[in-house]
């Protein structure tokens, strides 16, 4: 990416779209337990989120053409998203520790 | 002390003298560097997120009601701020690329007073929750209190969380103040602005973890009882 020249007006009115976009996101946020995907709050919060950060990565943080980098980035999201997967996915499931678990009610000891 | 550049010097097997490439403008390594530095706090918010799912997965309601009880207004306040504050540092960072360094300076110092403004939200909001007895070692989050257990690690985690975000502000408004201080002593300019550059990509990350920290602290009990969880 060219960080020399630089087209001030154009990419003064591309963070300006960008603001307008997460703006409504986050509106959406606020009324999407209200309105719509009532019974998946968390996941709906969740994707509005990703969206969120999707623009926030390609237009405030210059990723756009980045191909190194990007895919610096994708490499750590499947990093992170293997150890959701083993934790949330595999031993939540199987949780087998509650009576000497500090992490479960009280009352289950 | 001085830092002025001192070339290094090469000599081929022929005698003839090279001049080493110096780093000082290498504006590519120095983004990928700070690139990986961020992948460091992705990483430890990453933890942080693993925890407050884990935690979550086993106390599904309590984390639901918990949720309920935060002030969102604060909370999507705060929001807007930080997005405010993430498009005047990118105007900021495109002034000084075009050449304008006091309008560059001027967003900035918008950028900072924003942070601030920030902070003073959380600050109103933690005392109020203080006032309630929710906070961390206090009353309705001891050992004994009738507080659901669940309830204690979600708020356990919230100000754990929302705390060390709040370090990164802090530490943020001073990176800004040392990047006011280099543009005033010309050290950062339209020509050598990867600092300017970088400090803009620290704060943006520093929003991109807040655009994950509202939602799953305020947003997802908004439904009500069950939460659609």
């Amino acid at each position: 990416m060219d960080t020399k020249t630089i087209n001030y007006q154009e990419e003064k009115k591309v963070y300006y779209k960008v603001l307008v976009g997460l703006l409504l996101l986050t509106a959406v946020t606020f009324i999407q337990p209200h309105y719509f995907m009532q019974g998946s709050t968390f996941l709906a919060q969740m994707l509005i989120a990703v969206v969120k950060a999707w623009l926030i990565l390609i237009y405030y943080m210059h990723l756009k053409g980045e191909k190194l980098i990007t895919a610096m980035v994708w490499f750590s999201l499947f990093l992170v998203t293997v150890f959701f997967v083993i934790v949330i996915g595999i031993d939540v499931p199987n949780f087998q520790y509650e009576a000497e678990s500090h992490i479960t009610a009280p009352q289950a000891h | 002390m001085s830092h002025e550049y001192v070339p290094e010097i090469a000599t081929d097997r022929d005698g003839n003298q090279h001049e080493v490439q110096g780093w000082q403008d290498d504006f590519y390594g120095g983004k990928l560097g700070f690139w990986l530095f961020m992948l460091t706090e992705v990483m430890m918010f990453g933890a942080m997120f693993l925890a407050l799912a884990y935690y979550n997965a086993l106390h599904p309601q309590d984390f639901l009601d918990a949720s309920a009880s935060l002030n969102r207004l604060l909370g999507g306040t705060n929001t807007v701020i930080l997005l405010v504050s993430a498009l005047t540092m990118g105007l900021g960072l495109l002034k000084i690329r075009s050449g304008d360094v006091k309008g560059a300076k001027l967003m900035i110092w918008a950028t900072i007073i924003l942070a601030v403004a920030f902070l003073v939200i959380k600050g109103f909001e933690w005392r109020a929750e203080y006032n309630h007895g929710i906070f961390l070692m206090h009353d309705q989050l001891l050992p004994e209190s009738s507080l659901p257990f669940g309830q204690k690690l979600f708020f356990g985690l919230y100000f754990s969380m929302t705390g060390l975000h709040g370090v990164h502000i802090i530490i943020g408004i001073g990176l800004m103040i040392w990047l006011l201080k280099r543009i005033n002593a010309g050290k950062v300019s339209p020509e050598h602005h990867i600092l300017h550059w970088n400090i803009a990509l620290y704060w943006d990350i520093v929003h991109l973890i807040w655009v994950f920290v509202f939602p799953y602290y305020y947003m997802i009990g908004a439904g009500g009882a069950t939460g659609g969880h």
